[in-house]
């Protein structure tokens, strides 16, 4: 059975980039396009792996993180933080990893990889 | 909330995750901006040569220079000040801490905005940062609340939620409860009332049994609850919790697992510790520790 992804941000092309990339690799993906709904989507689909953008707007990335910590389904769940924004890597002390943008794909799915096996 | 803002800065990278929480402070309260640079120390008395902060070189101040400094400093921040943001650039030349409140002092704003150490060693933070520095003393004798930004960790990440006021129940503490009772209520978020029970070390004369420190806890906890969850129950959610430890080391981790967004905790003395190693008082300590802005309240 595929792993489940789902994909938090605000940017359309990002969303179609890398549904299309992880979806190309065998993942079962979904998207978001905010954190609201983000958080709608991740209590449906109980993915196995966040992607989640920082600055969004609304809600920014760490308070969907937060909510989503109060969800005994999701508490669990990997989350990587994909941003442009500097120091991200300070923004989720307990993600699995921060890439910044622009990222190198090869990269991305070896980490993706690494967090669902 | 906030309708005067003073944020101090180096205008350089070490400044650069306060000034994010300075910028997005100032729109999300409409607040005026004062961005104030204290150039350097004069080199001798009332001498126009200045040891420039920014680059440790010594450099003849005059009008020009200033004028020059102040479009640097408007360039820097350029993305920062579109879309209507008001604010003002000041560049004074003098001792930082002395500098700062005395501008503190002449436009009496609500908040001082603070980054970290500029010292280019990480650790120095840790060292440099304790005794003796400009946030200490501007901490411990500004008349208004004083927010530090440390670390990079502790910049703005979309907003304040949750924030955790850390208490040893003096008149003090009791001024920075009412400070974060009233932001809670203005933000419409979570307040966490957080108590850190020092336990001593194996070093220390006595070692309290595990038996003492829980019922410690229970005294401290009722104490919490007498003094502050009548007000508390003005907000839509809050916490009371009681930890034993080393007390900084504690707030800092309490405020980590609740993903707190702001640490408010009183600034007791204004006398300046001098001794080196001297390791600074608690909120000294979370002030250059913390993953969230912290705001000090000494009066």
């Amino acid at each position: 059975m595929s792993k489940k992804i789902l994909v938090i941000d605000d940017d359309p092309n990002i969303l179609d980039y890398l549904s299309a990339l992880l979806t190309d690799h065998g993942y079962d993906t979904q998207v978001a396009p905010d954190a609201v709904k983000g958080l709608e989507t991740a209590r449906r689909f109980l993915p196995d792996l966040i992607t989640l953008d920082i600055e969004m707007p609304g809600e920014w990335g760490p308070r969907f993180y937060r909510q989503m910590m109060q969800i005994k389904e999701l508490k669990n769940t990997p989350v990587i933080v994909i941003s442009g924004l500097s120091g991200n890597e300070h923004a989720i002390p307990k993600a699995v990893a921060a890439v910044k943008k622009p990222f190198d794909r090869e990269e991305l799915l070896r980490i993706v990889k690494e967090a669902v096996g | 909330m906030f309708k005067k803002i003073l944020f101090a800065t180096s205008a350089t990278r070490a400044s650069d995750h306060a000034a994010r929480v300075a910028f997005n402070i100032a729109r999300a309260n409409q607040a005026r901006l004062d961005i104030f640079h204290v150039l350097g120390v004069p080199s001798r008395g009332y001498s126009q040569v200045v040891v420039d902060i920014k680059t440790r070189e010594r450099v003849d101040v005059d009008d020009d220079y200033m004028a020059w400094v102040k479009e640097e400093i408007t360039t820097y921040y350029g993305d920062y000040l579109k879309n209507g943001l008001t604010y003002d650039i000041h560049v004074v030349v003098g001792l930082p801490a002395r500098e700062i409140l005395r501008r503190a002092r002449e436009t009496e704003p609500d908040l001082i905005l603070l980054g970290g150490s500029t010292e280019a060693e990480h650790d120095a933070v840790y060292r440099k940062t304790v005794a003796g520095t400009t946030l200490q003393k501007v901490a411990r004798s500004a008349k208004c609340p004083v927010m530090v930004v440390a670390r990079p960790a502790a910049s703005f990440w979309g907003g304040v939620s949750n924030i955790t006021f850390g208490t040893d129940f003096s008149k003090a503490s009791d001024k920075a409860f009412d400070f974060a009772l009233k932001t809670a209520q203005a933000l419409d978020c979570e307040l966490n009332v957080f108590h850190a029970l020092s336990v001593g070390s194996l070093s220390s004369d006595r070692l309290l049994s595990q038996d003492e420190i829980e019922q410690k806890i229970r005294e401290k906890m009722r104490r919490i609850r007498a003094r502050y969850e009548p007000r508390l129950k003005t907000l839509k959610h809050y916490n009371m919790e009681v930890w034993e430890g080393i007390p900084y080391m504690e707030i800092v981790k309490f405020a980590r697992e609740k993903h707190s967004d702001l640490i408010v905790m009183a600034h007791h003395s204004r006398k300046l510790q001098t001794d080196d190693n001297v390791f600074g008082s608690n909120v000294e300590q979370v002030i250059v520790r913390a993953g969230c802005p912290v705001i000090s309240i000494n009066r």
